[in-house]
């Protein structure tokens, strides 16, 4: 899986959370709360984002991002080794 | 093998609240994010009370119901808190003389965050289970209360601090555990427990929280999967749909439990969005009825949404509760009892809604100045003279003119005349 398909699953269940950004170009430097997104929310797309990639780790191991990006890299890093 | 569970259980909800949509509209809160949080009120704990006073107020009503000869059979008492007045006295001393229990008793007080009710609980079940004494009983008092004053020439209104102000309350739980469960009678082996070291929230000086509430919540969530997936290695057949009639949940605000229930149904049942929140509505609402009026009360929350679960929900005939605890740091357990139309009628005696709904509604003014740490007494403080008259609306003329709950019962503050005379000479607070 590339960082820029991971990316993606992002930007599209963000979408779904948060109707409003439906038509929102999303950049890596970009806050999910700065967009609007309550700590409810970005559970929420996390937990949407780790079954898109059929990813089980506990939550705890993810936290830490402070934008877009650096979400993308922790998923990136924490997927099993191909 | 015994039954064993909640023979009598009883919530002291305090004596003045705050309507949290008030405190939204005067802190200019986002009308959105406040709506999601789903609360409504809380219970602000006042300079003269404390876990103690909280603590006796839910137990003395329990204990007052029984005769003198069971009243002799509770031979162990524990106290559960993160709101502790003493590292190393324990409240569960204090308590135990204002309730005469029988000095044949054990006492001791335990911590770990929002889940010590539970600890205290599942200790007590064991206890009995024990049958080392047999016919005992043991009587678990979880007490609790946010106390947040501003620091001078600080800044405590932030973003963060706004929106956990409105779910911080104050709020005790007593639960006598014995052979007898007629309120709720536990499932016995049916335990998932997970812990794990986390920093996500702590009380790391005695007046001051600290925490990250993101973590917390993902903390939380992950605690919410794993302990209930343990539950299930325990328990064959379990079905998160169909097991249990109700679900009740450490509420720390309602629209987290809305999300922790609607991440738990789309993973554990697939249910779709409509689904989930008709099950919602019928499976997790009547417990969150009384949360949303007290806030979170921390070692007793899972209990408040027992008690509330109990009281509002339709129990014609026996039904499986499933309860979720989470306390920060962390440890979380899923578990199981059972609550009959026969329980319920006699834990609606205790008239929690009732007991409630004759609180003193503080006005934001009134809050302020308690916020700002007028009449606040610091830990550790000895021979406090406590002004009763900080707040003028709330006198014992005021309380008894409402037949509120001290005159109703006699008990603690009503029947020694004021609290400061407790407190001199019997209280290090």
């Amino acid at each position: 899986m590339k960082k820029k398909d991971i990316f993606e699953f992002v930007a599209n269940h963000t979408r779904k959370v948060i109707p409003k950004l439906k038509n929102h170009t999303f950049q890596p430097e970009e806050s999910l709360k700065d967009l609007g997104a309550n700590s409810l929310d970005r559970s929420e797309i996390l937990d949407m984002v780790m079954e898109s990639l059929s990813l089980q780790i506990p939550r705890v191991k993810i936290f830490g991002a402070k934008n877009i990006g650096e979400l993308v890299d922790i998923l990136h890093e924490s997927m099993p080794k191909e | 093998m015994i039954p064993v569970g909640i023979e009598a259980m009883n919530v002291f909800g305090g004596i003045a609240y705050l309507d949290v949509e008030e405190m939204a509209e005067h802190r200019r809160l986002d009308t959105q994010r406040f709506e999601n949080l789903m609360m409504k009120e809380k219970t602000v704990a006042l300079p003269y009370e404390d876990p103690v006073t909280f603590g006796v107020n839910a137990a003395k009503p329990i204990v007052d119901a029984l005769s003198e000869e069971e009243k002799n059979r509770i031979e162990l008492l524990i106290t559960c808190t993160e709101s502790g007045i003493d590292f190393g006295k324990s409240m569960s001393t204090y308590i135990h003389d204002y309730l005469g229990l029988n000095r044949n008793c054990r006492l001791f007080e335990l911590k770990n965050a929002c889940y010590s009710g539970t600890a205290g609980f599942q200790m007590a079940v064991s206890f009995i289970l024990s049958q080392t004494s047999p016919g005992a009983k043991a009587l678990v008092v979880t007490s609790d209360l946010a106390r947040f004053i501003m620091a001078e020439g600080g800044d405590a209104l932030t973003e963060d601090w706004s929106f956990a102000e409105p779910s911080s309350g104050a709020g005790a739980v007593a639960i006598l555990v014995s052979e007898s469960p007629y309120v709720f009678q536990a499932d016995v082996g049916a335990n998932g427990y997970y812990g794990y070291e986390v920093m996500d929230t702590c009380r790391p000086a005695p007046d001051s929280e600290a925490g990250d509430s993101d973590l917390s919540l993902m903390s939380y969530l992950d605690c919410c999967e794993q302990s209930y997936a343990e539950y299930c290695k325990r328990v064959s057949g379990t079905d998160y749909r169909n097991t249990f009639h109700y679900l009740a949940f450490h509420t720390p605000f309602g629209g987290m439990i809305k999300g922790a229930h609607r991440s738990m149904m789309r993973k554990m049942t697939k249910a779709d969005a409509s689904e989930t929140e008709e099950d919602f509505d019928r499976r997790v609402m009547p417990g969150l009825i009384y949360c949303q009026r007290v806030g979170n009360i921390m070692g007793g929350t899972v209990f408040l949404s027992l008690v509330s679960t109990i009281d509002n929900g339709i129990f014609d005939s026996p039904k499986r509760i499933g309860c979720f605890s989470y306390g920060s740091g962390c440890c979380s357990e899923f578990y199981s009892g059972v609550a009959t139309p026969q329980g319920q009628k006699l834990q609606r005696g205790h008239e929690i809604e009732e007991q409630l709904n004759r609180r003193y509604r503080l006005s934001m003014y009134e809050y302020e100045d308690l916020l700002r740490g007028s009449g606040a007494v610091k830990f550790g403080t000895r021979n406090v003279k406590s002004d009763f008259d900080l707040i003028p609306g709330i006198t014992l003329g005021h309380r008894e003119k409402n037949d509120c709950f001290w005159k109703k019962s006699g008990n603690f503050i009503a029947n020694t005349g004021g609290y400061d005379e407790l407190r001199d000479d019997q209280s290090p607070l």
